[in-house]
């Protein structure tokens, strides 16, 4: 699929005629520059945004952000240390130029509760909400996309009644289920009745062990709404001109469906699947409450909640935001190599 | 979803009628639902108001006959907590979504009709915004505003903005892109009519949906909140505080979380049946029954002779009804010859066509006295490499009969390589030489090239190319310049009238205009209403005197004269379109 990147053709793209020599056919190689410098100047932006979000949370707590932050029931001592630590004391520009010059050097500041850098607590948590976010939108999307195709090419045109009316309410079912109900209902299951999985992390037990209810609960749901999207779009596909095309040149059921179908499910899974990783992103933070799984979600909530760490609750938004720039950009750049109509301006 | 889009024209072009919204049990049994939910809200907290607050009971009673779903620590009933929290829980996912919906929807049509400068911007912005997890800005504006009923409602309507503003840009777009929208702006009709005539019906299907799906998502994650301590605060409780007091004693009662967890899914559980089943009224699929060609019992009426095709009484009807849609249409093509089916929509030529093809659409059915093309009975199993090799096939709108994600060189030659078994090499050979035939400019280039990156006219001549690389003896052209602009009409007719000539391709040629059937056709068959109701053997001699239907003196009547060149002035080149 890579072949289009590295074009020798001189044409800078389509939508560019050719004004003199034999007219040539127009290479992808312009759409994939403009593409990624488009990209990474909204990356840089982006991450401007990032800072001045973070930077605006303390800001913007209502009153006197410093007063609020020590508590109802602090000194005026402590409520003034805060005011010092978080620079609250400083014209505002000098306040933003601080906080800048620190983000630059990967500093958010001083946790108040654990004395130590913030961005450390963060991410030493970073791994443990990455590694079961990221195997459950895997195994979601994968067994989603595998699901909803097999179960929309099986109930084309109306056939297997039966099968179209179990999934859907079997799929609609599991899927209106929280997924914190989920992991709740799992624990009391696995956990709490049959004894055959850990209730919640502890090093005491295997990671891979520990990580099995968390995946769980974040891919079950998950995969139904996928697997429900992907039957519905494969019987929109099915129906397509172009699949006409394909049955008239008796192409055989594999490359029917896998190379003439799936390429055009996958734009709409991709698509789906950034939506639903910055779900599963918020999803997990509340997850790993029921596990006590000892990533981003505790450290967030603990921070906000209970110790009004806001050096923490900055760093975590954060690295929490970067990584959904990161993962919305290689989800797009892995659209643009499917479908390079995805390059376009047009698209958002 | 501009695919739900084709899906709603393929819908509105099927033989099933026009476009119409239907009731299904999915829809009616989530609206039940959703009502019981709303009556709920309403009556419970005047009805149970006292025994869901009242203290004095016995506090952690599993279930019994008085309190089915046990009590809480304080001795409070789960029932009555539980149907007393769902006018808290659902009033505020109510106003969440309105809140977010409205101002997301606002804000991703301003940023569609803003000038383009602002439309990146705009875009830009909403993409930050929706890389966001949901619930991190909820937990930011927690962490800002504080922990409450209203802060709540006010984080997941401002997380979900995003999301609406992005589907309703995204939509635009694409539909923006889309032929006809396309078509309406080079028309010079004003943007903010365009939105409000083309862009804005075609949204509110995907918009329907989503808000269904958004209210489903802001009943969970306003429980969410409340479940991990950020929302509702005592003495108020929603179904998030709820299951949160019962996980605490999950191991000791566990008949606490049932109802909470019950509800909760119930509601959420309705919205989506009414988002699916929304989707499934506006966008119905009739067809009920499959495609099945089969042999008419009573005895040929035409001999096989040295015919191509011979169809002999193809009948069509539409499965689930029983219409007749193509009665007892008979015809031969000869070798080499040109033969044209002229009516217009709805007539049953495409329908003629497709049962030829063997391609047949879901819900019909079809019968044949004697259906054979080159020997081979086609009323029978035929190998489909047998097909392959002997039909081609070129359908009336290049713009969507080919596949948007795959190159045309990979496309075009799949059929030589896994049903003619030629080798990659070879069958890209075959193609290129095709290519040229048809006067495709840089023939190499268009073979890495993806079919949006070629005008209408171009990719017609593809498909014309790869249609004939098979080398079939009978090209079924179904309405192949119908799409086209007159200019391209012609060099498309050319094309296909030199390949004719050339390579001796018999020709069913499907067309709703007499004027092109006219320039390249032996002989012609006038269709209407599923039947032949005139023969023209005498092309040269066509006039208004020598035909006898009054549909075909109308036919003629409405068509200008066009002639065909003989050496076609095919060389001229085109831009990229």
């Amino acid at each position: 699929m890579s072949t289009q990147t590295h074009e020798s053709s001189p044409v800078s793209g389509p939508g560019t005629p050719v004004l003199d020599g034999p007219p040539r056919a127009a290479s992808l190689g312009g759409a994939w520059r403009r593409f990624l410098l488009r990209r990474g100047v909204g990356l840089v932006i982006n991450l401007a945004l990032l800072v001045i979000v973070t930077f605006l949370i303390v800001q913007l707590i209502p009153g006197d952000p410093a007063t609020a932050i020590a508590g109802e029931s602090a000194t005026l001592a402590q409520v003034e240390l805060v005011r010092t630590q978080l620079g609250l004391d400083q014209p505002f520009f000098v306040q933003f130029g601080t906080y800048l010059l620190g983000v630059l050097q990967l500093d958010f500041g001083t946790s108040f509760r654990y004395r130590v850098p913030a961005l450390e607590v963060v991410m030493a948590a970073v791994p443990f909400t990455l590694a079961i976010t990221v195997a459950a939108v895997i195994l979601l999307l994968v067994l989603g996309l595998a699901l909803g195709m097999a179960v929309g090419v099986a109930t084309r045109g109306d056939r297997r009644r039966w099968l179209g009316g179990t999934f859907n309410v079997v799929t609609g079912v599991i899927s209106s289920v929280p997924v914190y109900v989920q992991a709740t209902a799992f624990v009391v299951i696995f956990a709490v009745l049959l004894r055959v999985l850990p209730p919640a992390y502890s090093p005491a037990y295997g990671f891979g062990i520990a990580a099995i209810l968390p995946i769980a609960s974040l891919t079950v749901g998950g995969m139904c709404s996928v697997a429900r999207i992907v039957r519905r779009e494969t019987a929109v596909i099915l129906e397509q001109d172009y699949m006409r095309t394909a049955r008239g040149w008796r192409l055989p059921a594999l490359s029917l469906y896998a190379r003439h179908m799936l390429p055009n499910l996958l734009t709409t899974a991709l698509t789906l699947s950034g939506i639903i990783l910055t779900a599963l992103l918020g999803s997990a933070l509340i997850t790993e409450a029921v596990f006590a799984w000892p990533g981003l979600g505790g450290v967030i909530v603990q921070a906000i909640a209970i110790d009004k760490d806001y050096p923490i609750i900055r760093a975590a938004v954060f690295v929490i935001g970067l990584i959904s720039l990161v993962i919305t950009l290689v989800i797009d750049v892995i659209l643009g190599l499917i479908d390079p109509r995805t390059l376009g301006e047009k698209r958002g | 979803m501009a695919d739900t889009v084709n899906a709603v024209r393929t819908a509105a072009a099927s033989p099933a009628g026009p476009r119409s919204f239907r009731w299904n049990a999915g829809l009616i049994l989530g609206l039940g639902m959703l009502a019981v939910v709303a009556l709920v809200a309403i009556f419970a907290p005047i009805v149970l108001g006292g025994q869901a607050s009242g203290l004095g009971g016995t506090p952690n009673l599993g279930s019994t006959p008085e309190h089915p779903l046990g009590t809480d620590t304080l001795g409070r009933d789960m029932l009555a907590r539980t149907l007393v929290a769902t006018r808290a829980t659902v009033l505020m996912a109510a106003i969440a979504t309105a809140l977010s919906s409205i101002t997301g929807i606002a804000i991703g049509i301003a940023i569609w009709l803003a000038p383009r400068r602002i439309r990146e911007l705009g875009l830009r912005a909403i993409e930050f915004a929706v890389s966001y997890p949901t619930m991190l800005v909820a937990i930011i504006v927690a962490a800002i505003l504080g922990q409450g009923v209203v802060q709540v409602v006010v984080a997941i309507a401002i997380a979900n903005v995003a999301g609406f503003a992005r589907l309703t840009a995204n939509l635009a777009a694409k539909i923006a892109t889309s032929e006809y929208v396309t078509t309406a702006r080079l028309m010079g009709v004003p943007a903010s009519r365009v939105a409000a005539r083309h862009v804005l019906p075609n949204m509110a299907e995907p918009t329907l949906i989503l808000i269904a799906g958004a209210f489903s998502g802001a009943l969970v994650e306003i429980s969410g909140l409340s479940f991990i301590g950020l929302g509702a605060q005592t003495p108020a409780f929603d179904w998030g505080t709820l299951l949160n007091d019962g996980l605490n004693k999950i191991v000791v009662n566990p008949i606490v979380i049932v109802g909470p967890a019950v509800a909760l899914t119930f509601t959420s559980l309705a919205a989506l049946l009414v988002g699916d089943g929304l989707a499934a009224a506006a966008n119905p699929r009739s067809n009920s029954t499959q495609a099945r060609l089969v042999r008419d019992k009573a005895a040929p009426t035409i001999e096989r002779g040295d015919a191509v095709l011979v169809a002999d009484g193809i009948t069509v009807a539409h499965g689930a009804s029983g219409a007749t849609l193509v009665s007892d249409v008979s015809f031969t093509i000869g070798r080499g010859e040109v033969l044209g089916i002229v009516g217009e929509s709805g007539s049953g030529k495409s329908l003629t066509a497709s049962v030829v093809a063997k391609l047949l659409g879901e819900g019909l059915s079809a019968s044949a006295r004697r259906l054979e093309l080159d020997g081979v009975d086609l009323l029978g199993p035929v190998p489909p490499r047998e097909l392959a090799s002997k039909i081609g096939l070129i359908y009336q709108d290049p713009g969507t009969s080919l596949n948007p994600a795959m190159v045309l060189g990979r496309q075009l030659s799949e059929v030589l390589t896994l049903r003619l078994r030629h080798s990659r090499r070879a069958s890209r050979e075959l193609l290129l030489s095709k290519f040229r035939q048809v006067m495709l400019s840089d023939p190499e280039g268009r073979l890495r090239q993806y079919p949006h990156q070629l005008s209408g006219g171009m990719k017609q001549r593809a498909m014309i190319a790869s249609a004939m690389s098979t080398d079939p003896v009978l090209l079924i052209a179904d309405e192949p310049t119908t799409a086209l602009d007159v200019t391209v009409q012609r060099e498309v007719l050319t094309v296909l009238g030199r390949m004719n000539e050339e390579s001796g391709t018999a020709v069913l040629f499907i067309s709703h205009d007499l004027g092109v059937v006219r320039a390249l056709c032996d002989r012609v068959l006038v269709m209407k209403d599923g039947k032949i109701v005139e023969r023209i053997d005498d092309m040269a001699g066509l006039s208004a005197e020598s035909v006898s239907h009054p549909y075909t003196k109308q036919l003629l009547a409405a068509t200008p004269v066009v002639t065909l060149p003989t050496a076609a002035p095919t060389a001229r080149t085109e831009g990229e379109s």
